[in-house]
């Protein structure tokens, strides 16, 4: 009987000993499911610069479609000054990679401006992440509209629980305003420095600058571009600045400059690029590294 | 009942049953020892491994790969080679039945029965890939060719010695001689049907087997009936011997990830797009102890056998039945081949699945989503798998209870066998 009632008891401290701890294994695990969980949908937000509406993208939306020959869809956004949004196109049922242009009705130049538009950036986006249940997204800004989604990654963002951003891109986006100088700041980039510390830790940044001479893309200094580095750089996960010249490199033709989207596929929305895609920047292989002799 | 017993014992007069039991008799000890070593290995050694994870072993255990390695080891050895140990005391009892010399039978079976497992791509120079045999095949897959291989090369070298008796040139060779003869037919024998097979599969003669049974209940689909009817006849060929040609246990279905998707979405294991797959219904309720809830038969002796060899088998089996293993379990007592326990061998996770099936249907108790470990016990896997539902908890005690009260009455039935001495007496004479 002894016995019996031994055996009942280690029966029993053993069945505990494994339910407890595998119970609270099993708790850690959903959490974890939960936080790295990816939503299959992967919208891309793009936001123009000042003076441009929801339809600034069209040329670069049209020429990214022509290339990767998926139908992406397209969702555009507009904010009213009181904060009303209307929407026009739609994302299209099984398309994961949808872009989504957010644009203002107030789409002026300034610092304050540049500062009320990011809080209608985030009046969108939370609509946006409310309709559209997604967790995960990339975004895209040219010109101030890169300045619009700075602003709105370190001051309202976090707002948003949930949500992580992916790769941030910016075009010609000019931190330092219209400022030529590497040494005065202007109070845009003043905030966006001293806001850094609040951006997202895991964000990838590209920032894409164009160069028609050796300073400018003729509206913004190639300097205000690269100030960039003040507000990303030991912030997030990676900051690369790309700088590209050629044809097409006027600031209001970069969106649509082939290289840029060239940069926007590789980068942006991760596509594996078809090999002459990629090669398109390289020079033709020389006859010597043929392994041709120069001199016949 | 009674009528079911007589059965038992006509069957169990046949030779080749007497000759199977007692061939697995002879294996249990190795299984045994295999089994334990791969319990530990896969449940605390393991990276996916149960108690590996709830203990967090990784983080206290110093030398972890050391160990991980040296289990894999031991574990390799035995596992590697217990169909051909099957193909072996098979044929070596049967030889013996017929009053033949069992050790040259037997070595003679197992050579065959490496024959039909050569990996015939290794020959090609081309696509030399694998080892010289198809490994796969000497493990527990592969021992129901192991028996079958033994039967009957058993059986033909004992014909062909008996047959050949009356020739004269034949019995004027010492038994090197004859042994040497039998050898050669044997082997052009199992060579030839084993090259033929390689025209048809990687896989030897046993890839074959496998290849068929899968092809007939892979993708049952989100329909119970299909599920139950996929899962007893997964049973019965567990029973005869063909382990796993199905693995019940699958995370990784698409069904499964679409179903994960939608609990992690929506914080919740209700409503997810397929409440009814084999994995909601056969891994969280109907495997515990493994294929036919073996961990039920192990309390079922528990609680109502009087037999020594089964409550010892029981007692050295439940450590690895608890985490999903249960091949000791089916070559120990054997349940292979034994008729009474195949009734419910195939009935208690049949009736599980309805129990789990109508629960899931009638919205009692939510559908696993949670990918766990396969060597998650029984009956906490639906538990875990729901992301803590007690409801679920419930159920699986509930299906354990039902399958230990369907094992019962088979496990009290066979109180009645004499008690099978030979294990220890036989002990000098194998």
């Amino acid at each position: 009987m002894r016995r019996k009632w031994l055996w009942g008891i280690i029966a029993l401290v053993v069945t505990l000993g494994i339910f407890f701890p595998s119970t609270a294994w099993m708790h850690g695990r959903v959490t974890h499911y939960r936080s790295n969980y990816r939503t299959p949908l992967n919208p891309t937000i793009l936001v123009p610069g000042s003076s441009a509406s929801q339809d600034r993208f069209d040329a670069l939306i049209t020429q990214l479609r022509k290339e990767t020959k998926t139908a992406h869809s397209v969702l555009k956004v507009k904010v009213a000054t009181n904060g009303q949004l209307s929407y026009t196109g739609s994302i299209r049922r099984g398309d994961n990679q949808p872009f989504i242009v957010v644009a203002f009705e107030n789409n002026h130049d300034g610092y304050d401006n540049i500062n009320k538009q990011a809080q209608w950036l985030n009046l969108a986006f939370k609509d946006l992440v409310k309709t559209y249940h997604f967790n995960h997204f990339n975004a895209l800004g040219h010109s101030n509209g890169g300045l619009i989604l700075s602003v709105f990654l370190e001051k309202y963002f976090a707002e948003t629980k949930n949500v992580t951003i992916d790769r941030l891109m910016t075009i010609a986006t000019p931190y330092n305003m219209e400022s030529n100088s590497t040494t005065s700041r202007t109070a845009i980039l003043n905030e966006l420095v001293a806001g850094r510390k609040r951006l997202p830790k895991k964000l990838t940044v590209y920032s894409v600058a164009g160069t028609e001479n050796y300073s400018s893309d003729g509206t913004v200094p190639a300097n205000s571009v690269a100030q960039g580095k003040y507000v990303f750089q030991n912030q997030v996960a990676h900051y690369t600045q790309i700088t590209v010249t050629g044809d097409n490199t006027t600031h209001s033709d970069l969106p649509q400059n082939k290289q840029i989207v060239l940069l926007i596929r590789q980068y942006l929305l991760q596509e594996t690029l078809p090999s002459k895609d990629r090669y398109q920047n390289q020079p033709r292989l020389s006859r010597s590294e043929d392994g041709e002799p120069d001199e016949p | 009942m009674q009528g079911l017993w007589r059965i038992n014992q006509r069957i169990g007069q046949w030779r080749a049953m007497r000759v199977i039991r007692q061939a697995l008799q002879v294996a249990y000890p190795f299984i045994l020892v295999m089994t334990l070593i791969s319990a530990i290995g896969q449940s605390c050694l393991a990276a996916n491994g149960f108690f590996f994870r709830i203990y967090h072993i990784g983080a206290w255990l110093p030398g972890l790969t050391l160990w991980r390695q040296a289990f894999q080891v031991m574990g390799l050895v035995v596992n590697n080679v217990v169909a051909v140990m099957i193909a072996f005391t098979t044929a070596y009892f049967l030889a013996r039945a017929y009053h033949r010399n069992g050790l040259a039978v037997g070595l003679l079976s197992a050579l065959a029965f490496l024959t039909l497992n050569v990996n015939y791509d290794m020959l090609d120079q081309t696509r030399r890939s694998g080892g010289q045999f198809v490994e796969n095949n000497l493990g527990p897959q592969g021992i129901f060719l192991g028996i079958l291989v033994g039967l009957f090369i058993g059986w033909l070298a004992s014909w062909l010695l008996k047959r050949l008796a009356g020739w004269h040139w034949f019995m004027q060779f010492t038994l090197t001689g004859r042994v040497a003869w039998l050898l050669v037919v044997v082997m052009v024998l199992t060579v030839a049907i084993g090259y033929g097979m390689s025209w048809l599969t990687t896989g030897g003669l046993n890839g074959l087997v496998y290849q068929a049974t899968r092809a007939m209940i892979s993708n049952p689909g989100h329909q119970g009936v299909m599920i139950l009817a996929v899962t007893a006849f997964n049973n019965l060929l567990w029973w005869l011997g063909l382990i796993g040609p199905v693995s019940l246990a699958g995370n990784s279905s698409v069904t499964a990830l679409q179903n994960l998707a939608t609990a992690v979405q929506h914080d919740s294991v209700w409503n997810l797009p397929h409440p009814i797959t084999l994995h909601t219904l056969g891994d969280a309720y109907a495997n515990f102890g493994g294929a036919g809830m073996t961990l039920a038969l192990i309390i079922a002796i528990w609680l109502g056998s009087t037999h020594a060899h089964y409550r010892r088998i029981a007692n050295q089996t439940f450590l690895p039945n608890l985490v999903n293993l249960n091949e000791a379990t089916l070559l120990g007592l054997p349940v292979l081949y034994n008729p009474i326990l195949l009734i419910p061998f195939i009935a208690a996770p049949t009736v599980n699945i309805l129990l789990a099936w109508c629960a899931i249907t009638w919205k009692w108790v939510p559908p696993m989503a949670y990918p766990m470990p396969r060597t998650t016990p029984g009956p906490l896997m639906a538990y875990m798998g729901t992301g803590g539902d007690w409801r679920a908890l419930a159920l699986s005690i509930v299906c354990l209870a039902v399958s230990v009260l369907i094992y019962l009455p088979f496990v009290r039935l066979l109180n009645q066998d004499p008690q099978p001495e030979e294990e220890e007496r036989d002990d000098h004479a194998a």
